[in-house]
């Protein structure tokens, strides 16, 4: 039987020093940001603190967790901002994504592509095609104070050819906030 | 991994809470009429003046003997100009903590290719106005520990009397005497 993603993130953050983590708030948790110009290649989550809700939720922390946060990634999405404000968006919409991420130094998912309709065979949408690639194995985990981002390049789905176009993506899986287990 | 019946359990008996109680499923929910225009919603600490189809609760905690997992959160948005559509954020607090922190579930509206569940069916494709998320984690709200959640909509569309809820479900206990008095 696989490991769960609370038994991953216990163990990737054990091998990382990081053994309060387990005495943590679980959570479900996702983090996203939006990049309302048009362009060929997005930065996504770095410098994401100087922008505000909605169009990303990080907040003032920026692209780090703070002390004993993290994320597992289970799932990245990808969307288009209807307008300049960020306020609605849509899928991908018969465009793809090529991507990376990054955590820390490390590239830990490299040219992954996120294709329009690319995951029919389990996802069910009604009759849209999906804008989200599921990580395989258990995901891949964003500790606590390390630094990540997602460069993100879109193309058209038919003609594979690169497109400019508004670009938002979403990190989502299981998570841990910070919890003190004492009186402060 | 444990499940919501495991969990439940795990964290009752750590805090003391030995009574076994009835077993059932727990649905509670709150309604904020809004004002126009209002983009922020504090659920769970004004319960003056609904109706039990607003709220089913006076309080915002569970009785004595009572305890629920949150597994699965539906907001419904009962408005003709706005929708859950655009970009949420929805906070959590049980006791001082913090168990949902700045999610947006907007991305489970509709039917966008978008959402966190692999299986999923929007509802109201053209007007957005209820969703539902199921969380990856269960979190246990414990017997008399206040609760509550707020959220913030990022149009601000609301007008006047639409009403916005909350909706809490999962595997829960309820009181049960276990003999007669």
């Amino acid at each position: 039987m696989g490991m769960s993603a609370q038994d991953k993130m216990i163990t990737v953050a054990n091998r990382l020093g990081l053994t309060s983590l387990k005495d943590m708030q679980g959570t479900t948790r996702m983090v996203y940001d939006s990049q309302t110009t048009a362009a060929l290649t997005h930065t996504f989550f770095k410098g994401a603190a100087q922008r505000a809700f909605p169009l990303t939720n990080i907040g003032a922390n920026g692209n780090q967790f703070q002390v004993d946060e993290a994320l597992l990634v289970e799932k990245i999405g990808f969307f288009i901002p209807s307008a300049a404000d960020g306020i609605a968006y849509g899928g991908l919409n018969g465009f793809s994504v090529k991507f990376d991420v990054f955590i820390g130094n490390k590239c830990v998912l490299k040219d992954a592509t996120c294709e329009f309709a690319g995951e029919q065979a389990f996802y069910n949408d009604g009759n849209v095609g999906s804008s989200v690639i599921d990580l395989e194995g258990v995901g891949i985990l964003i500790p606590p104070q390390v630094e990540y981002y997602v460069v993100a390049k879109p193309f058209d789905g038919v003609g594979r050819v690169a497109s400019s176009q508004r670009l938002g993506c979403y990190l989502f899986g299981t998570g841990a906030l910070l919890n003190f287990n004492t009186t402060i | 991994m444990a499940n919501q019946v495991q969990k439940l359990s795990y964290v009752d008996a750590k805090l003391g809470v030995g009574l076994p109680g009835q077993q059932t499923t727990r649905v509670i929910y709150d309604s904020v009429n809004a004002t126009a225009g209002q983009q922020f919603y504090e659920f769970f600490t004004n319960f003056a003046g609904k109706t039990e189809f607003q709220t089913n609760l006076t309080t915002n905690k569970l009785d004595s003997a009572e305890s629920m997992v949150i597994k699965s959160i539906q907001i419904i948005m009962n408005s003709a100009t706005s929708n859950l559509a655009d970009h949420l954020n929805l906070n959590i607090q049980v006791g001082n903590q913090t168990v949902i922190k700045d999610f947006d579930p907007s991305f489970n509206a509709t039917s966008r290719g978008l959402a966190f569940d692999r299986l999923h069916s929007g509802v109201g494709v053209n007007a957005p106005t209820n969703l539902e998320l199921r969380l990856l984690t269960d979190i246990v709200i414990p017997p008399q520990v206040n609760f509550k959640a707020t959220l913030q909509v990022s149009n601000a569309l609301v007008a006047v009397n639409d009403d916005i809820t909350i909706v809490l479900k999962g595997y829960g206990r309820i009181f049960s005497a276990g003999n007669s008095f």
